[in-house]
C-alpha cells in the first residue's frame, strides 16, 4: 500500500467509508500493537489501547490532513492512547522484570538451559525509560526516521538520537549474551 | 551489528527483526474485527444520540410553534374586538362627556347626513 492509496483509504474513510478504515487498520495494527506495548509491557492494556486508538483515529479522520504522511498521525494518537491507558491503569502496573524473572523461575525449560530470546529482550526492554523504549522500537523495529520520531514524542532530534544509542546498548547487550550462548 | 556509535542514523536490521519476533502481534485479523465492531457499535450508538438529539430539539421547536400560535390566534381572534371598540368609540367618547376630537365630530356629522 502506497502513502497515495492510504490518503486515498483515509480520505474514503473520512467520508464515512468504514471498510477503508478496516483496511488501514489491518496495515497498521501489527505496528501499532507493538508500539502500544513498548508504552505499556502488557498485551492485553497493548490491544486495548491500540483499539482505543484506532477508534480515536475514526473519530478524528475528517481532520486528517491528506498531504501529510498517515502512519506517523495514527501513530501519534495511539502513542496518547497507549499514555492515557497506562495513566488509568497505574494501579495495575506490576514490575515487569518481577514478572519475567518469576515466569523464568517457574519455567523448567528456562532452567534447563532453554533460551528465550524474546523474553530475554521484552526484560531488556522494560528495564529501559519509556521513551528510550518508544525510541528503539520505533526507529529499529518499525523504521521511523529520527525526525519523525521527534516530532511524534515532541522531542528534539539530538535526544531521539541519544535514546536510540542508550536503548540499542542494553538490548544489543541482551542478543550479544544469547548469540554466545547458542555458540557454547 | 555497528557497535555503540551514537552518530548511527540507519536502523539496525537485525536488532529490528528481534524486537519484532519479541513483541508479536498475535490474532491480528481478530484484533481487525475487533476494532471494526467497537466502530460500528460506536456508529450506531451515535446515530442513537443523533436522534436523541434532534428529538429534544425538535420538541423545543413544536413547544416554539405552539406558542407562537396560541399567541397568534390570541391577536388576530381578538381583532374584531378591537375594530367593534373602534367603532363605538364615538358614541362612548360622546357619552362619557369628554371633548370629543375633530375627526370624532365629523364622522358624527356624516353618518347623520347619511340617508
Amino acid at each position: 500500500m502506497t502513502g497515495g492509496d492510504e490518503a486515498e483509504l483515509a480520505a474514503r474513510a473520512g467520508r464515512g467509508d468504514a471498510d477503508a478504515f478496516g483496511a488501514l487498520v489491518e496495515k497498521h495494527q501489527a505496528m501499532a500493537r507493538r508500539v502500544a506495548y513498548a508504552i505499556l509491557e502488557d498485551r492485553e492494556d497493548a490491544d486495548d489501547a491500540a483499539q482505543e486508538g484506532f477508534l480515536s483515529a475514526w473519530r478524528a479522520i475528517a481532520r486528517y490532513d491528506p498531504s501529510k504522511a498517515f502512519r506517523p498521525w495514527l501513530m501519534q494518537i495511539v502513542v496518547n492512547a497507549a499514555r492515557d491507558l497506562r495513566r488509568r491503569r497505574r494501579v495495575r502496573a506490576a514490575d515487569p522484570l518481577d514478572s519475567v524473572s518469576a515466569a523464568s523461575r517457574d519455567n523448567p525449560a528456562r532452567e534447563a538451559g532453554d533460551i528465550d530470546l524474546g523474553e530475554r529482550l521484552r526484560a531488556a526492554l522494560a528495564t529501559l525509560p519509556e521513551r528510550q523504549r518508544l525510541a528503539v522500537v520505533l526507529f529499529d523495529a518499525e523504521g521511523y526516521a529520527q525526525a519523525e520520531i521527534a516530532a511524534l514524542l515532541g522531542i528534539p532530534e539530538g535526544t531521539v538520537k541519544s535514546d536510540v544509542f542508550h536503548g540499542r546498548r542494553a538490548l544489543r547487550r541482551v542478543l550479544s549474551t544469547v548469540k554466545e550462548e547458542w555458540d557454547e | 551489528m555497528n557497535e555503540h556509535s551514537p552518530f548511527e542514523s540507519a536502523p539496525d536490521d537485525q536488532l529490528g527483526a528481534a524486537l519484532r519476533d519479541a513483541l508479536p502481534t498475535p490474532f491480528g485479523g481478530v484484533f481487525v474485527n475487533r476494532v471494526l465492531a467497537r466502530l460500528r457499535q460506536q456508529r450506531s450508538r451515535s446515530w442513537d444520540e443523533e436522534l436523541a438529539g434532534w428529538f429534544w430539539q425538535g420538541l423545543a421547536a413544536a413547544s416554539l410553534v405552539a406558542a407562537l400560535a396560541g399567541w397568534g390566534l390570541k391577536v388576530f381572534g381578538s381583532a374584531d374586538e378591537v375594530e367593534t371598540a373602534a367603532s363605538t368609540s364615538v358614541a362612548s367618547q360622546l357619552l362619557e362627556g369628554s371633548t370629543p376630537g375633530a375627526n370624532v365630530l365629523l364622522a358624527s356629522m356624516s353618518s347623520a347626513d347619511a340617508p
